[in-house]
Formats: structure tokens, sequence, C-alpha cells
């Protein structure tokens, strides 16, 4: 049995709980113990941009806690497994973790350095591994024609992920949507960010990106895009909805998050399992596509 | 695509500031720029230059090294980069162009220019530990999913961000 304490960062949670729903669903299903940590705080990454220090204590603290129950951290949300995972690595060198636990001492924590971070995709990559998922598959996605996206912070910076997947040329999402029997789309954006790390600042950048990659993605024929952040949800999902008012376009491109895709192949309830029902754009032609006979 | 007219005005020697660099390197995450040769693969890759050329890492590691100062902390686009790392996955000289960056934006920080969604967010943080409110109806809509509460150390994470002195951080005036 894999245990992990489970990291659900803030935006998931909070704003995209579908994500969290089917995640929770996928690793019971799977054999994945998830242990809720309620200590966590947010992982630090939006706090670097004013303070790298605050940043990096702020992941210390969270590495601190999974630490002090013996038990790796599961992310959901990408910018979170890079952000906990570049901690890791910063946090491996001495005059660092010495440092920064000289501040941590002072909330009665400290860290040994001994955490590590997975994303849930790569827990599933890994730890299942895919011939597991494939003899879990109970209905049929072979006519689902899916864009992977993968999120920047899944595999950068590189020197965080112990080349678990190549950040030029990723290849497990792929893999991942194979194992439920869709069919992965290659596209030339793939590697594209979704822009939503400086949405706060400025919309101008995302707006921008979703568009490039939407318009890429929409010549390929596919029946969907599948995420595994909520960040890059939230962009390709819902800003998609909010570009075709602004800029007058009729993007429909459903978007699921892998946890969603890979619960539906396992046979679990489209709504009461995976939440596909919260999805902002509408899910229901690709159910019908699928022969599942459920009206969201 | 925009046009680039930020090339336009002469610099300045008497007006450069010669330690800026140093102060910047003194960072052990930019103690790379030294090697930078200019190629411009960061800036080929980076997705934020495609729509607004101004946001230029190129141009912003040659800018710290002359001593460009106040130019480059109060260049609005410095907070627009989307964190692909696209920069220094990229850079033949291992120059992490990122960190770099972010060297540079807590230094504008301090000077006055942070954008105020990031501080506000902060001050989120020390209230609930994530940069969300956890309200009532929250509550609700987790639970109609039967989903476990959500809790979060904020006192801890709120001791930690005043040690850093990222409490003391305010947002950049609204001109």
């Amino acid at each position: 049995m894999n245990r992990y304490a489970l990291f659900l960062g803030c935006t998931t949670p909070t704003q995209v709980i579908q994500y969290e729903l089917s995640s929770r669903w996928v690793c019971k299903h799977l054999g994945i113990e998830l242990v809720d940590i309620d200590d966590f705080v947010c992982c630090g990454i939006n706090q670097i941009n004013l303070s790298q220090e605050a940043g990096l204590m702020l992941a210390a603290m969270n590495l601190a806690h999974a630490e002090a129950k013996e038990l790796d951290i599961l992310t959901l949300c990408a910018a979170c497994t890079g952000a906990l995972a570049e901690a890791v690595e910063s946090l491996k060198d001495q005059e660092t973790r010495d440092r920064v636990n000289r501040k941590l001492q002072t909330i009665g924590l400290k860290y040994n350095g001994r955490t590590k971070v997975k994303h849930i995709s790569r827990v599933l990559y890994e730890d299942v591994g895919i011939d597991r998922i494939k003899i879990k598959i109970k209905r049929d996605l072979s006519k689902f024609r899916v864009a992977p996206h993968y999120g920047c912070h899944y595999l950068k910076p590189e020197s965080a992920f112990e080349g678990f997947d190549d950040p030029d040329n990723p290849k497990t999402l792929h893999q991942l949507i194979s194992a439920t029997g869709a069919f992965p789309v290659q596209y030339e954006t793939l590697n594209l960010c979704c822009g939503g790390k400086s949405f706060p600042i400025s919309k101008e950048p995302a707006f921008y990106l979703v568009q490039k990659k939407l318009d890429n993605i929409m010549g390929k024929k596919i029946d969907c895009m599948v995420v595994q952040c909520q960040t890059c949800y939230l962009m390709y999902s819902d800003q998609q909805k909010v570009i075709n008012g602004r800029f007058k376009k009729q993007y429909n491109v459903p978007v699921l998050l892998y946890p969603q895709l890979l619960g539906i192949a396992l046979g679990g309830d489209p709504i009461n399992d995976l939440g596909l029902n919260s999805n902002t754009v509408s899910l229901n032609s690709l159910l019908a596509k699928g022969e599942i006979n459920k009206q969201l | 695509m925009k046009q680039d007219n930020s090339q336009s005005e002469p610099i300045r020697i008497s007006k450069l500031d010669p330690k800026f660099k140093s102060e910047v390197m003194k960072h052990k995450d930019a103690q790379g720029l030294n090697a930078c040769f200019a190629c411009g693969t960061c800036t080929a890759g980076c997705p934020v230059h495609e729509i607004f050329p101004e946001y230029d890492p190129r141009k912003l590691a040659k800018m710290v090294k002359l001593g460009m100062r106040k130019e480059v902390l109060s260049i609005p686009y410095i907070w627009y980069c989307v964190t692909c790392h696209n920069c220094e996955q990229r850079c033949p000289q291992n120059v992490k162009f990122f960190n770099i960056l972010n060297v540079l934006k807590n230094m504008a920080a301090k000077e006055g220019y942070a954008p105020s969604p990031w501080v506000e967010q902060t001050q989120q943080i020390m209230q609930t530990g994530i940069v969300f409110p956890k309200d009532e109806e929250l509550a609700k809509k987790r639970e109609s999913f039967f989903l476990p509460v959500l809790k979060s150390d904020c006192k801890k994470a709120k001791k930690l961000i005043e040690l850093a002195g990222l409490d003391k951080i305010k947002a950049k005036k609204q001109s």
C-alpha cells in the first residue's frame, strides 16, 4: 500500500473541487492511501515573487510537517509540485537548510531533508504503473482523441525532478492517457504555458497563450483536452468561455483533469465520484461519444 | 504584435549604478549571470516576449550588467513572467535567468514596486494559510461533495512570513 500526505494547495480545494474529488476517488480505487494533514499551508510559489526566502520557508514548513508524519507528499497542482520539489533541492544544501531550520525552530518545526514530492500523475505512473492501470479499465474510451497538456511546473525546473520525464519532449501524460484506452494526440504547441501564473498581474499573456494552444488543437480533431493542474484547467476551461465572449471566438474544447479521464475509464460515477458536472465546458457530447449513459 | 520602442532612449553612463550587478549576483541563484554571452535563446523561447517584446530576458540581463538599476526595477513587465522556466531550461550557459528575475522582483518589491495582487495574497495567507478565504459558502460546498473540512496552520505561516519580512512589503501605489 502506498501512503502519501495529500497536498491540496490553495486553488484546488476552493475553486476546482472536482479535481480533488476525482483524485481522491482514483487513488482509493488504485490502492494509494492519502493522508490529510491539517497543518499544510500555501506552497509559497507566488510569495517567491516578493521574497524568495519567504517562499522557501513556507515550502520548508510543509515539507517538515510531512516529514514529521514520515510521509512523502502527493501534489495535485503542478505549481505546488515545482515549488515544493525545488525547495527539496535547495534544502539539500546544508547551509541553506540550517538557515531555514533556525527560522522553522521558532514555530517548533525542523526539516531534515527526507521528504519527497510527487505529482499525482507521477505517482500513478511510477507507483501504480501503466500496466496495472490498464488491467483495471472498465469503460472503452478508444473513441476519444485527447490533447495532453503537461503544465510547466510538472517537470521544471528540470534539476528538481530526477530525470523522471523529459521537459522538452515529455511522454508520461501521453502514456497515462493511452493507459485509459484514449488516444493522445501530438501537437506543435504541446509545451506552451497556460499563462496562469501571471494572470493576477495581467490577463493578456494568458489570453494570448490560451488562444494560441486552442487554435492549434482545434485543428487536430480532438474530443477533449486533458490537464494535470487546476490552474491550467482554469485557464483553458473557465477562461475559454471568457475569451469567447471578449474576443468573439467560438472555442468549444472540453477540458478534463487527468484523474477525471482515468476515473471515467475505471468505471467511476461521472457526477458523484468525478464531479464532471462541475467542469465549465460541457462534457455531455464527450460522454455520449463514449456511450456513457449519463446526462450531466 | 506590438512595436518595441524601448530602445530609443540613449543610455547615460553617469546614471548607471556600477554596484547593481554585484548586488544582484550576491544571491546564490543569480551567480551565473557573468556566463551570459547574450545569445538570446532565453528571449527566443519566452512566451511573454511573443506578445510583449518589451519583456526581453536577454536585454534585462544586459541591463543588469550595465547597472541600469532604476530602469530594470521599475519595468512593469518583469512581473508578467509566466514562470514557464523555458529561459533557464534552454540556456546554453546554464544561466538561471528565472532565478535572476526572482532576485530582481524581490529587489523591486523592497523598493516599492510590488504589484498589489501578490501583496494581497500574502495578507490572505496570514489569515487563512492559503491564498483564498475560507467562508461558510466554501464549507457548505465542500460538505456537499463529502470532502473534509479545509484546515491550515495560518498562525505558523504568519510567523514565517513575518520572520522573512514579507509582511513589510507594501503594494505599489496606483498612479
